[in-house]
């Protein structure tokens, strides 16, 4: 009900808070106070060279990693105080998109989808597929329409496309329900023209639906192309968070330069 | 013009190999193993009374015995029960695999690392399906014939136990191995871990799962054999009484018998594992 009276993104609230967000691995610091908003309607770029934790900020956010210090806030939940339903519920409103796509391969791309909607079914009834409630396997097929794969439902996923299986990833997050979506480098192994096609779905979703969006990319120029803002990660600390308009080669040197101190 | 550099060079390059630290090192634990595997199989030699000059001497007992054994007792008063002990001894293989496989799921995902719900389940799934496989199915066979008395049942129900314990174990293991992501992307997305084994784990082992399940069908029809020699039924029972009685010729038909129904077990699961794997 919400979605409708939000679909015009004008007024942009946050959906995703970072405050001071602290990681260390074995006493080795790899974020440092991040802070970053991202809004509903916005798709979010994050840049960084190897090793400058980007996977790490969005699996602390998605409950993968647990923060050693800082604030996560989702959709104007504060995560900290939360724990067992409360925080998984909070969580619900964020799904994940990842490189390597996480499908299983045998199933079909409809079953696929329908498991993003596995938190709203009783366990009794989502033991296979075939049990799943009709009214589960309808919204997914309008997800998977949304991704403009409706004429591929009942094909195996392995059967499809990294492209395609990269859009069903995404029609299962919808499937999800969530409001926020995070993508970590959803385009890396994909074709060029994949990677444009993913990449303008995302920016589609972010605008027309509503959605706050915020993907891990190794390409500056996609970032350019389909992103409303950028945010750098340079060894684990925030370097920029600007719209992508304003974003300069020198900006872009400093994330990427060789003699970094992580070189290894 | 040609200068010298336009063509390749004469004489290849080389250089020095430099000499590796650990090498004196590994070629001195690999004579430590040499040594250690042949003391341990004079050892064993000692231990099983090996001596091939015994089988030499000992030739004329098996040639009478061949000689007793040749031709078989192909009369349908002995090919008849034969066959009907071969197809209770393939029930007996078959129910014995089958029956096994809800336990040996529910052990297997509760035994693997990557779905278990807490260590101590862990623990004690894996403790159980090291004990079922540690203990043979001839002696669960012959505990259930004090139970249940002479009979196939006893087999079927040795079997499902031993089976339980070996397939828990591969199974667990290969679920193990697989690709943890699917099931990552649906912790995520909030779904439980019933509803993880569900859609991400077990969907992604299914041809593992079932190549495994023929093998082990394969491997218990065989089994159900030697059950028989103890009373738990079916052909094994028939060999057994057929040697007591010193009817070779008729223990030689049975062994026929076995023999086409093994080979036949074997082909046919390797048929449906090939047409799996493509
Ligand atoms: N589970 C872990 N245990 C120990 N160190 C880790 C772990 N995960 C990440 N790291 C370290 O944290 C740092 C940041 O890693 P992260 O994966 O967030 O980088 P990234 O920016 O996503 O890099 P890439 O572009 O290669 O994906 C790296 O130095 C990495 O070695
Ligand atoms: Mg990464």
């Amino acid at each position: 009900m919400s979605s409708l009276t939000m679909a015009a993104p004008i007024l942009q609230t946050t959906a995703l808070s970072v405050r001071g967000l602290t990681k260390r691995y074995g006493g080795r610091t790899v974020l440092s106070g991040v802070d970053f908003d991202v809004r509903y309607g916005e798709l979010v770029a994050f840049l960084g060279a190897n090793g400058s934790g980007k996977s790490t900020t969005l699996k602390c956010v998605m409950g993968l990693a647990e923060p050693d210090d800082g604030g996560i806030t989702l959709d104007g939940a504060a995560l900290g105080p939360l724990r067992g339903g409360q925080l998984q519920a909070a969580r619900r409103q964020a799904a994940m998109i990842f490189q390597k796509i996480h499908l299983v391969p045998r199933r079909s791309a409809l079953d696929n989808v329908c498991a993003g909607a596995l938190n709203r079914i009783p366990t009794s009834r989502s033991l296979i597929p075939a049990l799943f409630p009709r009214e589960i396997r309808e919204e997914a097929m309008a997800c998977l329409d949304r991704v403009g794969l409706a004429d591929r439902a009942l094909d195996k996923v392995s059967q499809l496309s990294g492209g395609q299986q990269q859009r069903v990833a995404v029609a299962r997050a919808l499937c999800q329900r969530a409001t926020i979506v995070l993508a970590d480098e959803p385009v890396s192994a994909l074709d060029p023209h994949a990677a444009e096609r993913v990449m303008a779905l995302l920016h589609d979703l972010a605008h027309s639906e509503n959605l706050a969006v915020a993907a891990v990319l190794h390409q500056p120029d996609l970032a350019r192309r389909h992103a409303d803002r950028a945010i750098g990660l340079l060894g684990g600390r925030m370097v920029f968070d600007t719209p992508t308009r304003d974003l300069t080669g020198a900006q872009l040197d400093e994330l990427y330069q060789p003699d970094r101190m992580d070189l290894t | 013009m040609s200068t010298p550099l336009d063509t390749p060079r004469a004489t290849p390059r080389r250089m020095p190999v430099p000499r590796d630290p650990r090498r004196r090192w590994r070629t001195g634990s690999l004579a430590a193993a040499v040594v250690v595997v042949v003391v341990l199989h004079v050892l064993a030699f000692e231990g099983t009374e090996f001596r091939p000059a015994r089988l030499i001497e000992g030739w004329e007992g098996m040639a009478r015995f061949l000689a007793e054994a040749f031709p078989p007792d192909l009369s349908w008063e002995v090919l008849g029960p034969s066959l009907e002990a071969t197809v209770v001894t393939l029930w007996i293989g078959l129910l014995g695999t089958t029956l096994s496989v809800p336990f040996a799921i529910l052990l297997a995902v509760l035994g693997a690392r990557t779905t278990s719900p807490h260590p101590l389940v862990y623990q004690a799934a894996r403790s159980v399906l090291s004990f079922f496989r540690a203990v043979p199915d001839i002696v669960f066979a012959l505990i259930f014939v004090t139970a249940v008395g002479l009979g196939p049942f006893a087999g079927v129900l040795a079997l499902i136990c031993h089976n339980t314990g070996v397939m828990g174990k591969l199974w667990a293991e290969s679920m193990e191995e697989i690709d943890q992501g699917p099931q990552e992307a649906l912790r995520t997305a909030g779904a439980n871990r019933t509803q993880q084994v569900a859609h991400a784990t077990l969907p992604m082992v299914v041809p593992q799962f079932v190549g495994l399940l023929l093998y082990r069908f394969d491997v218990n029809v065989r089994s159900s054999l030697v059950l028989g020699l103890v009373g738990a039924g079916g052909i094994g029972l028939l060999i057994n009484q057929s040697i007591k009685s010193f009817q070779f010729d008729e223990m030689l038909t049975h062994i026929i018998v076995v023999l086409v129904l093994i080979v036949v077990v074997d082909q046919v699961s390797a048929l449906v594992r090939r047409r799996l794997a493509a």
